[in-house]
């Protein structure tokens, strides 16, 4: 994403720079472009004192472009408003949303479009069925989805009592095993739950 | 705090921070000479008041300043341009005896009603400090600009300027720093209301009290800090004869402005400020709260040389009289490398 913040006077570039940022999911890299001293001092500032990596380029006729890398180690930044998560918890009861094949192809495909949202749910809490997605192959599509949300921070749960009524508690392989209690709260705590 | 008219929206920079940098004001007047027998104070000096001899008793202090709006509150915003216009006759050490209005009238965005509102806050402050308004002119602008023309009198013998502190004094500044950079944020709706309410209440406070308690101490040297920022204004108090050493540490600023400068939000004006004067500073350790120093203050404090005799004594005073940001912050020292230190 790149912005032209060129004759904008302070703290406009910044702010700019700020709601920019926010709406950026991590690893993506924005561009902003300044033609003052003040405003690339003060861009600068921002990031770096925002934990983010950043680097400026003097380009012709007084311009500066300033890179700033939005990655994981940008946590330092945000207060409660600029967290990456939403306060919300999924809800999964089964492995499918919907019945059949077109049901197991739409959760891989629902979860798989979650990655892609600026802000992602806090939790995911799988139940009954569901747990077979947890502990599915290592080859199956959901894997590969299931372990880039936890990367990026998600927290999956899965149900120790679903675990083992399907005898696939020692094949979890993306997540922790979750308890009633927390279950409960995760559900009631939250901002809001949705369930598929 | 009446926002509605959001005064500070329809200007490009608020109060001191849109003044003119130091380099090109100098650059404009300083062909410009005005010597008189009766002149005591002029252009010579970078002192923004000037002082005409009467006779033994007394000697007229005349000085204007006008500001764009730093607040979105009428009132309130006339109180704090007052505040500013009348702080160059107590840093003086004078009296204000009257004053003139001046407007800059932005009648596209605001209804006639803010005007009023805007005077009458002006007044306010000029009767707290027992002076009386006596007329002004206003003209349409596109900006709004408010301030006064105030003369005030000064005893000829009595008189503080702003560039003869001495060596072994220190220095006590009256108000904290940060008041551009909280002054952009409010511009920008970022401040919480009870922190525009802070930030206006020590814009609007006369530097008269202050005036009065230091005529009482051994002071050498008086200024007050304005558009040129802390560093500004004790450059032109060092007059390259001495050095200035600050001790960071003591330095009053508000914690607010810290995080908002941690953040960007400071106004070109302290980076034009910081470039006119690099050459002038020398930095034992460099300091993350440095752009502070540069930062343009609307109706800032005074800024005294006090004998180290009188200063624990002069600095008490100040705030038993309620004037509690006060604070010894800097040391006048024979010229070193720089005639500006901080540490």
């Amino acid at each position: 994403m790149k912005i032209d913040c060129s004759g904008l006077a302070c703290p406009e570039p910044v702010l700019q720079t700020k709601k920019a940022l926010e709406t950026l999911p991590n690893d993506s890299v924005l561009e902003v472009v300044v033609n003052s001293m003040a405003s690339k001092e003060n861009v600068m500032r921002f990031a770096q004192n925002g934990g983010f990596d950043v680097r400026a380029q003097d380009l012709d006729e007084g311009k500066t472009l300033i890179t700033i890398v939005k990655g994981f180690t940008c946590k330092t930044v945000v207060d409660a408003k600029d967290e990456p998560f939403l306060d919300k918890t999924l809800f999964l009861k089964s492995d499918k949303v919907g019945e059949g094949e077109l049901g197991a192809k739409l959760i891989v495909g629902f979860l798989k479009s979650t990655l892609e949202l600026p802000k992602l749910p806090h939790r995911i809490v799988c139940v009954n069925q569901a747990v077979l997605l947890t502990t599915a192959d290592e080859s199956a599509p959901i894997m590969e989805v299931l372990k880039a949300l936890e990367a990026k921070g998600v927290e999956i749960y899965s149900c120790g009592v679903c675990l083992e009524f399907f005898g696939v508690t020692d094949k979890l392989k993306v997540g922790k095993i979750g308890n009633a209690f927390g279950t409960i709260e995760m559900l009631f705590g939250g901002e809001g739950t949705i369930s598929l | 705090m009446n926002n509605e008219a959001k005064l500070t929206k329809y200007v490009k920079a608020a109060g001191c921070a849109a003044k003119l940098g130091p380099g090109d004001l100098t650059e404009a007047i300083g062909g410009l000479s005005c010597t008189h027998e009766n002149v005591l104070v002029g252009m010579d000096t970078s002192d923004d008041a000037s002082v005409y001899y009467l006779d033994e008793e007394r000697a007229l202090v005349q000085t204007v300043d006008i500001i764009t709006p730093v607040v979105d509150d009428p009132y309130v915003y006339g109180q704090i341009a007052a505040a500013n216009s009348l702080s160059d006759v107590f840093a003086m050490g004078g009296e204000v005896a009257t004053a003139m209005n001046i407007v800059g009238f932005d009648g596209c965005h605001q209804p006639r009603s803010v005007l009023k509102e805007i005077l009458a806050g002006g007044q306010s402050k000029v009767q707290e400090c027992g002076g009386i308004i006596i007329g002004g002119h206003t003209i349409e602008a596109p900006e709004m600009t408010y301030g006064m023309s105030v003369t005030g009198f000064v005893h000829p013998q009595k008189i503080y300027r702003n560039n003869t502190p001495r060596i072994g004094d220190v220095l006590i500044l009256t108000k904290p720093l940060g008041m551009g950079i909280l002054t952009t944020a409010i511009k920008a709706d970022m401040l919480e209301n009870s922190v525009v309410e802070k930030v206006a209440s020590i814009l609007a406070t006369l530097n008269h009290k202050a005036s009065q308690i230091m005529r009482k101490y051994d002071v050498s040297a008086c200024t007050d800090v304005t558009g040129f920022g802390l560093l500004g204004h004790a450059y032109e108090m060092s007059f390259n004869r001495v050095t200035i050493a600050f001790e960071m540490k003591n330095i009053p600023i508000l914690e607010e402005a810290r995080a908002l400068a941690d953040m960007g939000i400071i106004p070109a004006g302290a980076y034009n400020n910081k470039s006119y004067l690099s050459a002038k500073v020398e930095a034992k350790v460099p300091h993350k709260d440095e752009i502070i120093l540069y930062d343009a203050q609307t109706s800032g404090g005074l800024l005294m040389a006090v004998s180290q005799k009188d200063a624990p004594k002069l600095l008490q005073n100040l705030k038993d009289e309620g004037l509690g940001y006060s604070a010894i912050i800097a040391e006048i020292l024979p010229l070193g490398n720089k005639p500006l230190l901080y540490m």
